[in-house]
């Protein structure tokens, strides 16, 4: 046994909350600008209201449940110590909000002024989130692929902040700096070397504990994530401001290293050792299907050139790796470490001897279920948009839709735990602190 | 007699529900063993707080066999 590896270590339950309950605003607000926007926002990559779309996703719900995620991973199960995490949290928190919001300001309005204002807060605060969280992971004594992905994780998460916020700043400016190579690289960090590491490292030690399946086989916990870091490092050469051709298989390469990881997610989930179904196995393979659905997209360009220059192409792959594999990877996660976090913190709170109320009574099986379908739902309807841009706006209403009663589900989760806490310190001569 | 929780089949926080009600009842002079597929942090953090020591084997097909008794 690691003797640093202890849920001794978790943070107050309020600090991943905060950001868990947060996340859902964003989605419902994506949603409701989509409804907003309609046809436009789907026509082009370059538009204001596609760019205020993708950020609204990528920094104001993803970003905001994956700081959430980490701040209480790293310590309870990767053995890092963060360093004050209340403090951390009560920084970080208002700032990725607050700098989310001035970006996608930024984005429909073109005002220079908020891109700046935007890339230095978001710079400062995903810094700070780095120096803390990769501390905290370098100094852990714990080893083995979920250390491995998630450090490699912040790397990519440091390196998005920073073109992101060089892109702000050419934005702002006339910098004659290469800025569509520099967005394709920054999507690809973001995505692949952020988002997909995480979700990897993650995947890795949660999937077989929650899904009850057989662990990840060795050669594909070990090699993916070097494997992905050599390929985003080959994608970044066109920041020379040239795109080589064989560039053009070097994001292939990115998406079947990301279709694999899907298959094998898959296929474990089929070896479950019981064949018990929950929203959580159910969000996790929607997202892997279009996780594999980004490889077939691919192909299915290289086969047939007139795909790859629709105009509508890059708004069918967004969707597929946006609200497809991340929100409902995000949204599935959810549905269980918050329910997971409440026990374990009510227990703590019991003393041994009595046991907190069951999981299912946290969130309403019901509820998750009528969520997860609207979710799924919202996430036909965006991808018809690309065939059928006058559905966009039902699209981006049912998209919100979703998000509400995520947020309300996961309200509900934070209510109960707040209402037996308080039963529980009422009752306790001498309540633990 | 030693007890047995075989928590390898059950979704988390099962085996630690078992575990704590197993505890509750758990003679000082008996051991109880868990199965698992993975070390139980919270579970280490509870014995740790209310004085039980534990040892840990881990066997070759993954699963972590955790000998517990009052300290």
């Amino acid at each position: 046994m690691h003797p640093n590896l202890s849920f001794e270590q978790a943070p107050p339950v309020s600090v991943p909350y905060r950001f868990f309950l947060t996340a859902p605003l964003f989605g419902v607000a994506a949603g409701l600008l989509l409804v907003w926007l309609g046809e436009s926002a789907v026509a082009s990559r370059w538009s204001g209201g596609a760019l205020a779309l993708t950020h609204l996703l990528a920094v104001g719900f993803m970003l905001q449940a994956m700081t959430g995620a980490v701040m209480q991973f790293v310590p309870v199960a990767a053995g890092g110590n963060v360093w004050r995490p209340g403090l951390v949290a009560n920084l970080i928190h208002p700032a990725l909000a607050i700098g989310a919001g001035m970006l996608v300001a930024a984005f429909l309005v073109h005002e220079s002024v908020l891109f700046r204002l935007a890339g230095a807060i978001l710079l400062t605060t995903v810094g700070f989130l780095v120096v803390v969280v990769g501390a905290a992971l370098l100094r852990t004594p714990a080893r083995g692929a979920t250390i491995l992905s998630m450090r490699i994780a912040v790397f990519g998460l440091a390196v998005t902040a920073l073109l992101g916020a060089t892109l702000a700043e050419g934005l702002a400016g006339d910098a004659s700096w290469p800025l569509v190579e520099l967005a394709n690289v920054h999507a690809g960090w973001g995505l692949g070397g952020w988002a997909l590491m995480l979700l990897a490292g993650v995947s890795y030690y949660v999937v077989p504990m929650f899904q009850l399946t057989p662990a990840y086989p060795a050669v594909l916990s070990r090699w993916l994530a070097p494997i992905l870091l050599v390929t985003l490092l080959l994608w970044s050469v066109q920041l020379g401001g040239q795109s080589p051709a064989w560039q053009q298989w070097v994001w292939r390469a990115g998406l079947a290293v990301g279709a694999g990881f899907a298959g094998v997610t898959l296929w474990l989930q089929q070896r479950r050792r019981r064949r018990v179904s929950d929203p959580t196995l159910l969000f996790f393979r929607g997202a892997m299907v279009c996780m594999i659905g980004l490889l077939l997209s691919a192909v299915v360009m290289t086969l047939v050139p007139s795909v790859a220059e629709h105009p509508r192409l890059p708004y069918w792959l967004g969707v597929l790796a946006l609200p497809g594999v991340f929100v409902s990877a995000i949204n599935g996660m959810l549905y269980k470490i918050v329910p997971f976090l409440n026990w374990l913190h009510l227990q703590r709170l019991m003393g041994i001897g009595m046991l907190p109320p069951n999981m299912k009574e946290m969130i309403a099986e019901r509820a998750m279920v009528a969520q997860m379908r609207v979710h799924f739902a919202a996430v036909i309807f965006l991808l018809a948009g690309a065939i059928m841009p006058e559905i966009a706006r039902v699209a981006g209403l049912v998209f919100a839709i979703s998000c509400a009663m995520l947020g309300r589900n996961l309200i509900q989760a934070a209510r109960f735990f707040r209402n037996f806490r308080d039963r529980i310190r009422a009752a306790a001569p001498n309540p633990a602190p | 007699m030693p007890r047995v929780i075989d928590g390898r089949e059950l979704q988390p926080p099962e085996p630690l529900e078992l575990a704590l009600m197993a505890l509750d009842t758990l003679p000082d002079d008996e051991e109880l063993t868990m199965l698992l597929y993975c070390q139980p942090h919270p579970l280490f953090d509870i014995l740790r707080r209310n004085g039980y020591r534990w040892t840990e084997t881990v066997q070759d097909d993954g699963t972590h066999e955790i000998c517990i008794r009052k300290a």
